[in-house]
């Protein structure tokens, strides 16, 4: 049997996590990047690097803003970046039934 | 970070956990979203019917504007604790679920507004016993009907069986007279918020 391919840009530990949680939001709906990074409980930098790398691949939009004088980002996932979230969760599935 | 050693199995409780934890945080705690709404109206509700009794004749020595002023003053603690948890939770997100919520917490204030401002018009030329049934009774029809509302909103049929619950309670206590509204109102609709509250928590 052929293992199915695990796409390389969600496979890795912190990137499914934030995939993850950005799925849990419904769909038309961003989340603020402080309240993403306390979701997660991860860095400030160590966020910024794994979404750029998703924003690259299409996955994650971010959007730049400002309230007021303050500027604020917004960050949410794409068509594309649920839909591979989906087939990401699909795979695993296989992998898993494929090991019993 | 970036480990790549985890086994499928692995990979995929950490994609069940951290959705899990996310849908926690960024659903509302229902027992927040119920109960204080329970309380209020079994407190408020429970004070007027003592002050009213079920012919008329009070059980309590409580005057009726001690009775309203515990009834307002708890749906305001109420509302102000949900305000406050909605502000606490700290998760900041826009877009559909935002306006969905400002959309629904608008429509409360104008229906409460304009429900107000008709029935001030009637107050006066009915007996005094019955404009505090006008308003109840009225007023938790608003309830009822937005909570069956925000139901289809947001798929969610706990909060349109309530809503049906309490047109139904509402309906019914209002048929049998002042007092018998407030016990009704008090017992079952405030109680229905309550534990409907306490099960969703317990479900989560």
């Amino acid at each position: 049997m052929t293992l199915p391919e695990l796409d390389p840009v969600i496979h890795a530990q912190a990137r499914l996590r934030v995939v993850a949680t950005l799925n849990a939001l419904p769909e038309g709906d961003q989340i603020a990047f402080p309240s993403l990074k306390d979701l997660l409980a991860m860095t400030a930098g160590n966020l910024s690097v794994h979404l750029t790398k998703l924003e690259d691949a299409g996955y994650v939009e971010i959007t730049k803003t400002h309230k007021g004088r303050t500027p604020v980002t917004y960050v949410a996932l794409t068509r594309r970046g649920r839909l591979a979230f989906e087939e990401y969760t699909v795979a695993i599935r296989a992998l898993i039934g494929g090991e019993a | 970070m970036d480990d790549e050693d985890l086994s499928p199995a692995e990979m995929m409780r950490l994609i069940e956990e951290q959705s899990a934890a996310a849908t926690r945080r960024l659903q509302p705690d229902p027992l927040l979203l119920y109960a204080p709404w329970g309380v209020a109206w079994m407190a408020g509700f429970g004070t007027f019917f003592l002050a009213h009794g079920l012919d008329g004749r009070p059980l309590a020595p409580i005057s009726w504007q001690l009775a309203l002023a515990v009834l307002m003053g708890g749906q305001l603690l109420a509302g102000a604790f949900l305000f406050w948890c909605a502000r606490a939770s700290g998760l900041k997100t826009r877009g559909v679920t935002t306006q969905r919520g400002m959309m629904y917490g608008y429509a409360w204030f104008v229906a409460m507004m304009a429900m107000g401002l008709i029935l001030s018009r009637f107050a006066p030329m009915i007996p005094r016993d019955e404009v505090s049934l006008l308003y109840a009774a009225v007023s938790m029809l608003v309830v009822a009907t937005l909570y069956m509302a925000g139901g289809a909103v947001w798929r969610e049929w706990p909060m349109f069986f309530l809503g049906v619950w309490t047109a139904v309670v509402d309906a019914a206590g209002a048929a049998l007279g002042p007092g018998w509204h407030a016990l009704l109102i008090s017992l079952l609709v405030g109680g229905a918020f309550l534990v409907t509250g306490i099960v969703l928590r317990r479900r989560r």
